[in-house]
């Protein structure tokens, strides 16, 4: 027996037939921020057989109190998050082979990696990323686990495709101005109970042990104490675009995604969100200044400093963000954000 | 009567954990819309609905004595 993996081999639901599993098995991890950095430790640690990990945005000191990859030399040199998560993980693990994509998840980026993957990981800040990973996950069969938390509230649910209902099903649209951790907080007690969630289930699916798979969305507030499980076996939805008989994949569709462009002559990016809708101004303000951002606004958009960067935003959700010519890092800002 | 929990912000919009109500004969829509009128909830419309611990859609029935959990999505990450 390999000592490394002893213990873990031990473990009944795994053993000798699990391991060798787990280390012939590629996942895919979308985002290195708090989820994707504790996510890929613990694979990285349990000896999956490649990681490959994607994530735009560089390494800032607020992202240490709970991303425990990254160290306060990685904010020192700005290092691009994946970048940092690769070599901390070859550090832990020598023997997987890691992949790292430093840029933005789109659907052509996808549709090239997942080739080979067997499972994909939700790590990221924002619903767009997640119904795009939802429709390979349909288009291509491969699962994926989808895992979110803000302030002391997190969730997850297991997606497998021809099995469970798919987050289309559930969310039927994108929400707008989801709760994200810039603009509710979050603790790390509650990041790391939704990796743990998100982690034991993809152990259970590298080994194949389908049946120990969890077919409830969970979800947890661990300040309130709340803690609680939904059946989804009804939440299947017939008409489903991503997993329903006349499906279409729509968010693999350049369409349904945020427009980001360059205003001429300006240092500045306009962002336009992929759903219509109107978004509580008052609110988003009231949350802003709470957490000492420099907010000032009218009845029709509110005006946020982010260092060194002014971002605008309208009532239809749609943004301008000043100071900036990097539509990736522009996008990122907004969805940091509006979710 | 009907116990309806809060969840993530909700519960502060609400002000409490959860609810005494009657809310038997309503769709979960009309329960939404009624509430969102009486504690200003935002963004109802997608939040998810759980009637004793199962998912239910915006068109489901509640009946009198049926839990019901109102869950946020969130996007954080």
């Amino acid at each position: 027996m390999n000592e490394r993996y002893s213990r873990q081999v031990l473990f009944p639901g795994i053993g000798q037939e699990g391991q060798a599993k787990i280390s012939s098995k590629h996942v895919l991890i979308i985002g290195a921020g708090a989820l994707g950095s504790g996510s890929s430790e613990i694979l990285a640690r349990a000896g999956v057989g490649k990681l490959t990990i994607i994530d735009r945005d560089y390494v800032e000191a607020s992202n240490l109190q709970r991303q425990q990859l990254y160290t306060e030399e990685d904010v020192a040199e700005k290092l691009p998050k994946a970048a940092a998560a690769e070599k901390r993980l070859r550090a832990i693990n020598s023997a997987v082979e890691i992949r790292a994509i430093i840029g933005d998840a789109t659907p052509e980026l996808l549709e090239e990696l997942v080739g080979d993957v067997d499972l994909m990981l939700d790590a990221t800040d924002n619903f767009e990323t997640r119904m795009m990973m939802n429709d390979i996950s349909q288009k291509y069969k491969i699962p994926w686990i989808y895992g979110a938390c803000v302030g002391s509230f997190g969730m997850s649910f297991s997606i497998i495709p021809g099995k469970t209902p798919c987050l289309n099903c559930l969310l039927r649209t994108i929400p707008l101005q989801g709760m994200t951790c810039d603009t509710g907080g979050i603790i790390s007690p509650a990041v790391q109970m939704v990796i743990a969630h998100q982690t034991a289930e993809a152990l259970k699916m590298l080994v194949e042990d389908w049946d120990a798979v969890r077919n409830s969305l969970v979800s947890f507030d661990l300040w309130r104490n709340q803690y609680t499980s939904m059946k989804m076996s009804k939440a299947k939805f017939a008409g489903c675009l991503s997993c329903g008989e006349e499906r279409t994949y729509p968010y693999l569709d350049h369409e349904n995604m945020t427009k980001t462009t360059v205003l001429c002559g300006r240092d500045t990016v306009q962002i336009r969100p992929s759903s219509a809708g109107e978004i509580s101004l008052d609110q988003l303000a009231g949350q802003l200044s709470a957490l000492g951002y420099t907010v000032k606004g009218n009845p029709y958009l509110i005006s946020v400093e982010i260092g060194a960067e002014r971002m605008v935003i309208f009532q239809d959700g749609r943004a301008l963000i000043h100071g900036t010519k990097d539509l990736t890092h522009a996008k990122s800002l907004y969805q940091r954000i509006l979710g | 009567m009907n116990k309806v929990l809060f969840f993530a912000h909700l519960r502060d919009a609400v002000g409490a954990e959860y609810l005494t109500l009657d809310a038997g004969g309503k769709t979960v829509a009309e329960l939404k819309d009624e509430l969102v009128e009486k504690y200003d909830l935002p963004r109802m419309e997608t939040v998810m609905t759980a009637i004793n611990e199962e998912f239910a859609s915006n068109d489901e029935v509640i009946r009198d004595g049926d839990e019901i959990a109102f869950i946020p999505p969130v996007s954080g990450g």
